[in-house]
């Protein structure tokens, strides 16, 4: 084992291999609070990756609905379980990671799903935390029932349980965008890393018998175009693009700038210890106690920064920049009330207004003398 | 009719358990014999002496295998001068030969370093600079040599599939267009890593040089073939004789035995320290 930082814990873990971080790093920012769960993304990626045979029950990108729904079945609480977290110091991680807790003869602390786990993508969907005994949950504040839409794909992180589980090094990361990928010509199947990922975001295919996962569309990433569970998302709540260093962070970065600068965005599970890589705007109307346990100590900040956005014109302005572009978007501005999403060199890519002007268009059209309808 | 049955008979005795005790030695001794017998079931393997390799968990390279499940594995060996077969034959109460996500297979490997020296390589897959030569057989493997179709319905007999993209017309069967589709969304079997599936044999022949170097030998003749016995399996893997293997010289060899039931996949498995390997003067 090496000692590697994870600035996500704010101290040195434990790691399998040394620090090695990619000439740049793939990240997102997801803001679960516009995420209406409607799959368009999981669609997407279905269609294109995993449409063959043994890749039936795959789902790289799936949305699930907290608190309870799940894919594979109860992944998350299961390595909870097993992990027996520890505390949070401020923002420093006391409790041990994966990595740190693996037992005798196991790289990782890990679970692996049984075949039934994959059967039910999402159940648990319906139902909201709380009871709803007393008529109508709505009508009492704070609701006492909520729920939230968690939308996943593979963190391509920093510290990869996936890689470090692999025996053979099937697995690697992108030197060139750290982007996390199975060398399909070098797997043996073993499912080591299906065991490993805490997320559960490594699929074994029975019928190629190697294991698969999300590749981050990287065809798309060289080509400087967003993936497509991305671009195809109606609710335009995910943005792509590279991380830096915490120290290096740049303010127009906007993967930066919503990270490390206004620190709204945050990663999923940090106490695992990988340092995901897609950062999540946690829920504004969720018990911040769940919020903490899956995003870590900043969700307190992270949604009172959220809720003060109106005041925040660069942060209300950037948040308008999500989905309006296929292509990448290294860098952004603002100016007055325009945001500009440029590329690396600073090129326009995207102007989008901060307040898009209301139209009203009269129900009757003179023009063509003919009655409007709202159907698209 | 005699030379129908007198097979028979012999292979009835052998699939159980060779309940005629065969003669045990400390070593391996592969014997001459004019054809190597493919099969477990073949009546020659009855002249074959038989060494019984006790099995240990592998614990010293991670991931391990923390808990002892096959214990032992009896092996007879006969040889032509040219090629070399091996007869494992061991207990394993559930049969394991199916795909899929937390489920592994059955299967059996022999070892013999590329090289005779006085100190062979580690026992744990070889060296750098020292490799040894693998034979691996695994139990999806026969089912599918055994005619296995290879569809998502024979693992999961009641899947609903309800498109292939590249099932759909206009693409028809059997043409470039579709074949390249199909391969799309295979990238394993696109880069000729066909780990499942179709094949002629059910033993794959490779090389390792330390843990986690195992590569398969390109143009290699895997042959050999396994049968579920009463009490588990018995697998043949035949391959060329070692290198500079000959009547009175003596190499190495190691065994190792992946039990699905227990998890066992790649470095979880039970194997043996290296055991002598010797050849019989022919008579």
């Amino acid at each position: 084992m090496a000692r590697v930082y994870n600035w996500q814990l704010g101290r040195e873990m434990s790691y399998w291999y040394p620090e090695s971080r990619p000439k740049r790093q793939f990240a997102a920012v997801f803001d679960t609070n516009k995420c209406i769960a409607c799959q368009t993304c999981t669609l997407a990626c279905k269609t294109t990756w995993t449409s063959g045979k043994g890749q039936e029950y795959m789902l790289w990108n799936n949305v699930e609905s907290k608190p309870y729904g799940s894919y594979p079945l109860a992944y998350d609480v299961k390595v909870l379980e097993m992990l027996n977290s520890g505390k949070w110091t401020g923002k420093v991680y006391e409790g041990q990671t994966i990595f740190e807790s693996a037992p005798a003869g196991e790289r990782v602390l890990g679970w692996r799903p049984e075949q039934q786990d994959y059967a039910y993508p999402n159940c648990g969907e319906d139902d909201c935390a709380g009871q709803v005994d007393h008529g109508a949950a709505m009508m009492a504040l704070p609701h006492m029932s909520w729920f939230f839409y968690l939308a996943r794909i593979c963190n391509h992180c920093t510290y990869p349980a996936c890689l470090s589980s692999c025996p053979r090094g099937s697995i690697y990361k992108r030197p060139e965008d750290g982007i996390v990928l199975v060398d399909q010509g070098r797997c043996r199947g073993y499912q080591e890393c299906v065991k490993g990922c805490p997320y559960k975001k490594v699929f074994f295919n029975p019928m190629a018998g190697t294991s698969e996962k999300c590749i981050a569309c990287y065809p798309k990433i060289e080509e400087g175009i967003q993936p497509q569970c991305f671009v195809s998302c109606i609710g335009k709540i995910r943005m792509a693009g590279w991380i830096s260093k915490q120290q290096d962070a740049k303010p127009d970065n906007p993967i930066d700038y919503l990270v490390h600068i206004k620190k709204i965005a945050l990663p999923l599970f940090p106490q695992y210890g990988l340092e995901p890589n897609v950062y999540y705007i946690p829920p504004i109307h969720v018990p911040l106690s769940f919020s903490r346990q899956l995003f870590g100590p900043g969700a307190d900040e992270a949604v009172k920064a959220y809720r003060n956005a109106i005041n925040d014109p660069d942060l209300a302005a950037l948040l308008c920049l999500f989905g309006s572009s296929e292509k990448m978007m290294p860098r952004w501005k603002r100016v007055g009330d325009d945001v500009f999403g440029m590329d690396d060199k600073g090129a326009t890519v995207v102007k989008v207004p901060r307040n898009e002007p209301v139209i009203v268009r009269a129900a009757y059209d003179k023009l063509y003398q003919i009655t409007r309808t709202n159907c698209p | 009719m005699k030379s129908v049955i007198a097979p028979i008979v012999a292979a009835v005795v052998l699939l159980a358990g060779c309940q005629r005790a065969p003669t045990r030695t400390n070593e391996i001794v592969t014997i001459p014999t004019r054809n190597v017998p493919l099969i477990p079931t073949d009546p020659a393997w009855e002249g074959a002496p038989e060494h019984l390799a006790k099995l240990l968990p592998q614990d010293l390279v991670d991931p391990r295998l923390m808990k002892a499940s096959t214990a032992e594995v009896r092996v007879r060996s006969l040889n032509n001068g040219s090629d070399v077969a091996f007869r494992l034959e061991w207990v394993d109460p559930t049969q394991s030969d199916m795909p899929g996500p937390a489920r592994f297979l059955d299967g059996c490997g022999i070892q013999i370093p590329r090289t005779i020296e006085p100190n062979p390589p580690d026992p744990q897959m070889g060296e750098a600079g020292r490799p040894v030569e693998i034979s691996f057989w695994r139990a999806d493997w026969q089912a599918s040599v055994n005619g296995r179709k290879d569809t998502i319905r024979e693992i999961y007999p009641n899947a609903a599939v309800d498109h292939y993209p590249f099932e759909a017309k206009p693409l028809e069967p059997g043409s470039v267009a579709r074949k390249e589709m199909e391969t799309r969304y295979a990238p394993s079997q696109a880069v000729g890593n066909n780990r499942v599936g179709p094949r002629e044999s059910p033993v794959e022949e490779m090389v390792a040089e330390g843990p986690g170097t195992l590569s398969p030998v390109p143009g290699g003749k895997p042959r050999g073939a396994g049968v579920r016995t009463k009490e588990g399996w018995a697998v043949v893997i035949a391959r060329k004789v070692p290198e500079g293997l000959a009547p009175n010289k003596r190499t190495q060899i190691a065994f190792a035995v992946w039990e699905g039931a227990s998890q066992e996949s790649g470095s979880r498995k039970m194997r043996t320290g290296w055991i002598p390997l010797s050849m019989r003067v022919a008579k």
